[in-house]
């Protein structure tokens, strides 16, 4: 499903290149697990997938379903099916949760050539997902992330993934910040949501989360390149070793 | 434009006028500079004292707040006992003494006899009536030039410690690319007469220096402090400035900055205590001309008594300005039924990749702090005394420099307790 | 980001000429001679059918006007306007004064239909989910009809213009007229003092609460005509009324010049909620043209727990300059200031408040959004003062601007003075672009980039979008994304 081939990528209008060669193929049904240092490029490479614009692609590819996503907009993509859970999730004044999710909800199915959701349809789809992850109904009442918990803003970025229905899910370090039973509640989320034919690319730096969101694969992320890749073994070993092994490994 | 009917002068226009008539042949200067002055000087009689039309004094009536002007001054040289101990005193006219390198130090009088002034000496615009009587009186001052890459160890101190009557001094300043260095500017009455002042500082403050600057003014309670300090930064210059207005009958003190050099960062504080039946207004006005640029100045007011006091604050943000950061907040505690204070921060952007803002509070003292004191066994006077301290104290204290910090610190004690 | 660069190129070669209420009515009118002195003040007078009191009223203005000089404070920069190249009476020739319905010209009702304006109590009965409003429609300088009179009075409301009102209610007028603005008070309100010609006038009785919305459109249909409107609302104790106010013009390439005078009267325990949606013709995609709106609207919360709210969403006019303020004379009175000021093209907006606190224990709030595009200018200008007598008074300000594309400026001018120490004022201010993080995030979900603009702007004016009634917010939002379609969409 994605196929990133010896991806470079630097800071736009700059010579910092922060991804340097970096190969990875997910496949559908699969999740990936990125672990990897501080500064080694895991929230840069899911700014990347989503189309940010403050980062340039200089050499590589990354295919989504075999074709090139280079060229797409951030808004095409997430038509698509790319969907990011934010680290840090953006507050957006004044704009109801609800109204949000509608318009995002209805531009995507507009992009795809379907026609948009009846409002009771709608609210429906919304409570049984919000109910799911324990969201109260008064939270989408609330402009998008404003004055929520750092727990709230997390369980809200799953409650619009399984709203938006994505195909390929990068979660960009979706533990931080939570307490133990909320990371559960978004990790149940999660969970619900792995089918064989969604991808999922899940960026952390701790190996806590995946204890929860157990991957198919772990690779190993450090100064922009895959230097280790295997199965969930590799998330334990560097928990018990942390990242010097493998970093002097690849150096 | 309106047709302008000339207005019969004040007592105290009447008086600069008589007054500069008198002094003119003691003043020193080339022909270039006579001739400017007595433009000046004309531009003032002609136009008369600022009044609240003109919208920059807008909350100072000039014309009619000045009521009296001096007569006489007193040029002798007074050495007072320096802020902080280890610093470098300076004062126009007397022997500088041995210098650290890369300080140069050079008597204002010297340039206004030479005559290469001129252009420095004009006024900003036609609303600047501090330039205008500076320009016209200006006696003295010293130039400080701090070769690049000098980095002080101590502190320079500018002072002007006069015995009241007229003031007038200048101060050209340049801090060299890389420079380092702390400036104290003092101003103060040790006489018994009622002082007429002007200052006025050009500063320019060269590409990657560091300076910290520092204002104290502890003016008689009958005098009028008019100053005006205009900097320059260029590219990376960092511009920490504090001013601690503490005295003074009616002062006005205008801020000009202009951020000219990308990188370029000011660091504004201001204090400002007023009390008796002054009248203070502090007036800044900063551009953001180049992009990159950085800024943030805080305000803290105290009023008690009679007083009233202005702050006018203009953040401008030029067209290509991008990125610009500019914060500002003008913070009053107003203690008395009979003071007043006024707030006009302005903000004027042209460029749209911005963060620019600004806020203004007028409060008392918070009812729920003072109830916590007070639960604390604190009497309420104590309680309030501490409470305004703190207002003001946590400004200072961001300045890291300990013999500093306590400076100020003993400044803003000395003048609390006239109201303990 | 290129996109967000495309968006601004986009908007600078946006085409105000889409404001879509352009089109001019092809009505007979009945026209003073152009031009302003005593006799033209006589004409409108006498054309109104006026007393004796109300002539020597304006011929004083006039006088005074005559005395005054245009104020330049503001930051907006026009021609100099010839006031004797203006005609200062038009009005449609069959329609000498307001009638009943079946007596309107039936081109000036199908012009207020155009406009999304029923005046059919029939057609507005008819509908079922909308709320009743009453409609005061006033076509270059006469009103042409008022609806909703009968059912009005019978819950002892008076709603008429105020050229009507003038004849049949003398007592009620003079005693309010001009109280809160004097004739003496500005430049314009002096000049419209002088030549006012119609407006509305509402009074409501002690103890009542307005049956329903009352609502004026403003329309200006004549060429080289001067709007002069002037609008009296006075409550009475305990009472309350919420007044809506529209306005439009065609496009045309002269500026006309509009300068209304409104003013409210709030007793004691009385409120007034007075919302604006302003949409004059902004002027074309070149600055030619447009409408200049100097306007002077105060309210006098004159007794004790009054208060008045203002509400206005500003898009059009080439020129705006207006200050809708309180004066909080009465004890724990209450003044409101919400706005929106969307500027686009080379529109000029010089708008804000007043807030003059004299009462005890009074509070006002200010909520101001200012929105720049295009090559315009845009200016908050307040004053928040305590009197020294006005204890505890509380004011919260809060101003926010928002650049769109790098021609265009923003500028907020506060006056903040404090004359009491138990005064509590609270000002912020803010200038930015919209966040590059927001936009990622709502185009992450999958919202086009002009959408997610709109939706952010619209999340931004929400605070004040709220205060209006509900079906005047549906048409404030759908106006502030057509002001500025080319950036959102």
């Amino acid at each position: 499903m994605l196929e990133i081939r010896n991806l470079h990528a630097r800071i736009a209008d700059t010579d910092t290149e922060i991804i340097r060669g970096l190969d990875l193929t997910v496949k559908a049904g699969e999740v990936a697990a990125i672990m990897g240092p501080n500064g080694s490029g895991k929230s840069t490479l899911s700014y990347i997938l989503a189309g940010r614009e403050d980062y340039e692609v200089t050499e590589g590819d990354i295919l989504y379903n075999g074709e090139s996503i280079l060229e797409m907009d951030v808004a095409e993509r997430a038509a698509s099916g790319i969907f990011l859970a934010f680290q840090y999730p953006v507050e957006i004044p004044g704009v109801a949760t609800m109204q949000f999710l509608k318009v995002a909800l209805n531009e995507q199915r507009k992009a795809r050539g379907e026609g948009e959701l009846s409002t009771p349809d709608f609210i429906r789809k919304v409570r049984e997902a919000a109910g799911e992850l324990k969201i109260d109904p008064d939270m989408l009442k609330r402009p998008v992330n404003v004055g929520f918990s750092g727990g709230e803003k997390k369980r809200a970025e799953i409650l619009q993934m399984a709203l938006l229905e994505p195909k390929l899910c990068v979660l960009d370090e979706t533990d931080s910040g939570l307490d133990i039973d909320a990371l559960r509640i978004v990790a149940d989320g999660v969970n619900a949501l792995r089918s064989p034919d969604r991808a999922m690319v899940v960026i952390t730096h701790y190996q806590r989360l995946l204890e929860h969101i157990v991957p198919d694969t772990v690779h190993v992320l450090y100064r922009g390149q895959v230097v280790k890749s295997g199965d969930k073994s590799i998330a334990l070993e560097l928990e018990e070793n942390g990242y010097a092994d493998i970093i002097d490994a690849a150096a | 434009m309106n047709i302008q009917t000339k207005p019969p002068l004040t007592l105290a226009e009447q008086a600069l006028v008589d007054g500069f008539a008198e002094r003119l042949k003691d003043l020193p200067g080339s022909a270039a500079v006579s001739d400017l002055r007595d433009r000046l000087i004309g531009e003032l009689k002609d136009h008369g004292l600022p009044t609240r039309r003109i919208e920059s004094w807008h909350y100072t009536d000039f014309r009619v707040l000045l009521k009296s002007v001096p007569e006489g001054g007193n040029d002798a040289v007074r050495l007072i006992e320096p802020l902080v101990p280890e610093a470098i005193r300076l004062v126009a006219g007397a022997d500088a003494g041995d210098l650290p390198a890369g300080l140069k130090v050079s008597d204002y009088a010297d340039a206004l006899r030479d005559g290469r002034v001129t252009t420095q000496m004009e006024p900003r615009g036609a609303d600047d009536a501090i330039g205008r009587i500076s320009g016209a009186f200006v006696s003295c001052g010293l130039g400080l030039d701090l070769a690049a890459g000098t980095a002080l160890e101590h502190p320079v101190e500018l002072q002007v410690a006069h015995g009241g009557g007229h003031t007038h001094q200048r101060f050209p300043v340049r801090i060299g690319a890389n420079a380092a260095a702390t400036v104290i500017e003092r101003h103060t009455n040790r006489g018994s007469d009622p002082a007429f002042v002007t200052s006025v500082t050009d500063l320019v403050v060269g590409n990657d220096a560091n300076l910290t600057w520092i204002i104290v003014q502890t003016q008689g309670g009958a005098d009028t402090h008019l100053s005006q300090i205009n900097v320059t930064l260029e590219e990376n210059a960092r511009l920490t400035l504090y001013v601690v207005n503490a005295g003074g009958k009616l002062v006005r003190e205008e801020i000009h900055v202009v951020a000219k050099g990308e990188g370029a960062d000011l660091q504004l504080r201001g204090v400002n205590l007023l009390d008796g039946d002054s009248h203070t207004d502090v007036t800044l006005t900063l551009g953001h001309d180049v992009p990159n640029t950085t800024s943030t100045e805080t305000f803290r007011n105290v009023v008690f008594d009679r007083a009233r006091g202005v702050f006018q604050g203009q953040i401008r943000v030029a067209q290509d300005a991008q990125k610009t950061d500019a914060r500002m907040a003008s913070n009053t505690l107003l203690l008395s039924d009979d003071g007043e204070f006024s707030t006009k921060p302005e903000l004027e952007i042209f460029a749209d990749d911005v963060q620019c803002a600004h806020g203004a509070t007028v409060a008392d003292i918070d009812d729920v702090h003072l109830f916590y004191l007070m639960s604390r066994g604190i009497p309420e006077p104590q309680a309030r005394g501490l409470l305004v301290k703190a207002f003001v104290n946590e400004i200072v204290e961001e300045l890291e420099d300990e013999p500093l910090v306590e400076a100020l610190h003993d400044v803003i004690e000395t003048w609390l307790e006239r109201h303990g | 980001m290129p996109a967000v660069q495309e968006t601004i190129e986009r908007v600078r070669e946006i085409d105000v000429d889409q404001y879509k209420y352009g089109f001019e009515t092809i009505i007979e009118t009945d026209k003073a001679p152009k031009g302003l002195n005593e006799d033209i003040i006589r004409f409108i007078s006498a054309k109104k059918d006026e007393p004796e009191w109300m002539l020597d009223w304006r011929l004083a203005a006039y006088r005074r006007w005559l005395t005054l000089e245009e104020p330049t404070w503001a930051r907006v920069d026009y021609p100099k306007i010839d006031f004797n190249d203006i005609y200062y009476y038009a009005a449609p020739k069959k329609t000498p004064g307001p009638k009943t319905l079946d007596e309107v010209d039936p081109e000036l009702l199908r012009t207020y239909e155009k406009l999304g304006i029923p005046l059919g109590e029939q057609e507005i009965l008819a509908g079922v989910e909308q709320r009743k409003v009453a409609v005061d429609a006033v076509f270059d300088s006469v009103s042409v009809v008022t609806t909703f009179k009968e059912e009005l009075k019978k819950a002892g409301v008076i709603f008429m213009s105020i050229s009507e009102a003038i004849r049949e209610h003398p007592d009620l007028v003079r005693k309010y007229l001009g109280t809160v603005v004097p004739t003496t008070d500005n430049y314009y309100a002096t000049l419209n003092s002088a030549v006012f010609t119609d407006g509305s006038f509402v009074f409501v009785p002690k103890g009542v609460r307005c049956p329903m919305e009352l609502s004026t459109y403003f329309r200006i249909n004549e060429k080289n005509t001067g709007q002069f409107e002037r609008t009296l609302i006075i409550c009475e104790e305990g009472a309350y009324v919420s007044y809506l106010e529209g306005c439009t013009a065609p496009q045309r390439d002269e500026n006309q010049l509009h300068a209304a005078v409104v003013e409210l009267v709030a007793l004691d325990d009385a409120e007034i909620k007075y919302s604006t949606v302003q949409n004059w013709y902004p002027g074309d995609k070149n600055g030619k043209g447009g409408i200049y709106n100097f306007v002077t609207k105060r309210g006098d919360c004159r007794g004790a727990r009054s208060k008045i709210s203002w509400t206005q969403v500003e898009t059009g006019s080439a020129i705006t300059w207006k200050y809708p303020s309180c004066i909080l004379r009465g004890d724990d009175s209450r003044g409101e200031f919400y706005s929106i000021a969307v500027s686009n093209g080379y529109q000029q907006v010089d708008s804000g408040t007043k807030m003059l606190h004299l009462g005890k224990n009074t509070s006002s709030r200010i909520i101001s959004k200012g929105i720049s595009a295009g090559h315009s200018s845009n200016t908050y200008r307040g004053q928040v003062s305590a009197h020294r007598k006005a204890s505890n008074a509380r004011n919260f300000t809060q101003c926010d601007s928002l650049l769109i594309g790098n021609a265009c400026g923003a500028h907020t001018v506060p006056y903040i003075e404090a004359k009491n120490s138990t005064a509590q004022f609270e000002h912020e201010a803010t200038t930015s672009k919209i966040s590059e993080d927001q936009l990622f995030y709502c185009m992450q979900r999958g919202i086009p980039e002009e959408e997610a603009v709109a939706l952010i702007v619209n999340g931004f004016v929400r605070e004040v979008i709220q205060e209006l009634p509900m079906e005047f917010a549906v048409e404030a939002q759908k106006l502030i994304n057509i002001s500025l379609e080319g950036s959102v969409g």
